[in-house]
């Protein structure tokens, strides 16, 4: 399920891309999932472990992702219980956080109001205590907090 | 620092091309748009100059700001234009708004954080998309759109005004509200419009509100005026704006200043463009 938490939040990572760049996992990197982040929103192919394939950028390494992919791959993979700050995503990714957390219980701290589309979702918002499922009922919460 | 200064940066694959104008300029938007990448680019141009194989072309000066010591290294720039990535936990700090009012610097933020600390405009927050090849080359042309763009849905028949200030500007609606036998509410202040208009009851609303100063204030006005359909956002410059637009005071100096404001609004003299528009109706008056 997912848990928002709205607003500064001292102990989230707050540049997840940074602490990407210093924690990741070689096998991270090939596992289905993020071949799939990857190649949807960066539009690159994963090459390798080590080589992705830009089709503006040419051959790059991880570290040349973008902060968003990064981010997502760490709500997939890390397992350090840190919370992320998904307001380094745009809405373009927001698709995938919904998706990462059917899997698995993921706390994201947001600091702008991510638009999570015109379906219906599931996610406790920490402020609150209330579940909210879709974005009426998130902005209605939301704009109070951002 | 004053007028618009347009800023090519370059390398042989990429592109970047847009005009800044005002003291604040916000980046956003989706994510893989290259935005950390242009930070980089500035960067190691500012570095290395000519070595880095990056040009950066502009009338002034283009710089990196970031780290612990932001706040020194700000106390000796001028006149320039200064890039700063959404890493930087300082820029939605009171610290960081002092500094900037009275700089004589223009300043590119990239964060999709709500800076309520900065006036910036509702025309000044972007995002980065690409156009396509570069003249025939392989380069990708990457430019700046506006996230809120201009879009007039007319007429607009409310049966409620919401205005975001409590002096003149509320004055004035107030009197056209009553002559069209509508009704008109302060919110008191910007913070206060989304409260007010996720309060309503279903009524056609349209909010006036200052577009010099609301950027902050946008992500969820924005948000919430796509959900529910009755709300309109109508955001001038200013209320001051507004009057000296409509040419019923001033004579063609005031028209010219309203027709490139960047040429006469100096970053070191006014926060945002508002209070110029206060002071130069002041004067008319």
């Amino acid at each position: 399920m997912l848990k928002i938490y709205l607003g500064q939040m001292e102990e989230a990572i707050y540049h997840p891309p940074t602490y990407f760049d210093n924690r990741y996992e070689d096998e991270w990197i090939t596992e289905k999932l993020s071949v799939e982040m990857i190649k949807d929103v960066d539009k690159s192919t994963v090459v390798s472990e080590r080589l992705i394939d830009s089709p503006v950028l040419g051959p790059i390494s991880v570290k040349e992702l973008s902060g968003g992919v990064k981010t997502l791959i760490l709500m997939a993979f890390d397992n350090s219980d840190n919370v992320f700050n998904a307001s380094v995503c745009g809405d373009n990714y927001a698709k995938w956080i919904l998706k990462i957390a059917e899997t698995k219980d993921l706390t994201i701290n947001l600091r702008h109001i991510m638009d999570f589309g015109d379906g219906e979702f599931e996610a406790q918002i920490l402020n609150t205590g209330e579940t909210v499922h879709n974005m009426s009922e998130f902005i209605d919460i939301a704009g109070e907090y951002v | 620092m004053k007028e618009k200064h347009k800023v090519i940066i370059q390398n042989n694959r990429l592109h970047y091309e847009f005009e800044i104008k005002r003291n604040i300029t916000i980046i956003q938007g989706d994510s893989a748009t290259g935005k950390t990448t242009l930070i980089n680019m500035v960067r190691q141009a500012e570095n290395l100059g000519k070595s880095s194989g990056i040009d950066v072309i502009c009338d002034v000066p283009c710089r990196v700001l970031d780290g612990r010591e932001w706040k020194l290294l700000l106390e000796n720039m001028s006149g320039n234009i200064i890039f700063t990535d959404e890493e930087n936990t300082f820029i939605n700090t009171e610290e960081f708004a002092e500094a900037i009012r009275g700089s004589d610097n223009y300043f590119v933020l990239i964060t999709r954080e709500n800076l309520y600390n900065l006036p910036y405009s509702i025309d000044e927050i972007y995002g980065l998309h690409s156009s396509g090849k570069y003249q025939n080359t392989k380069k990708i042309h990457q430019e700046m759109y506006r996230i809120y763009s201009n879009i007039e849905e007319f007429p607009v028949k409310p049966e409620k005004i919401i205005t975001e200030d409590s002096n003149s500007g509320y004055d004035f609606f107030c009197a056209v509200s009553e002559e069209k036998q509508i009704e008109c509410e302060s919110a008191g202040g910007k913070s206060n419009i989304f409260s007010c208009i996720k309060e309503n009851s279903g009524e056609e609303i349209c909010v006036i509100a200052d577009g010099a100063a609301i950027g902050p204030e946008m992500n969820r006005l924005y948000k919430q005026a796509q959900k529910m359909k009755n709300i309109r956002l109508f955001l001038p410059e200013s209320f001051e704006w507004l009057i000296l637009k409509s040419g019923l005071i001033g004579g063609r100096e005031i028209k010219k200043i309203l027709e490139t404001p960047e040429n006469y609004i100096d970053s070191k003299d006014f926060f945002s463009w508002e209070r110029y528009f206060t002071r130069l109706f002041n004067r008319e008056d």
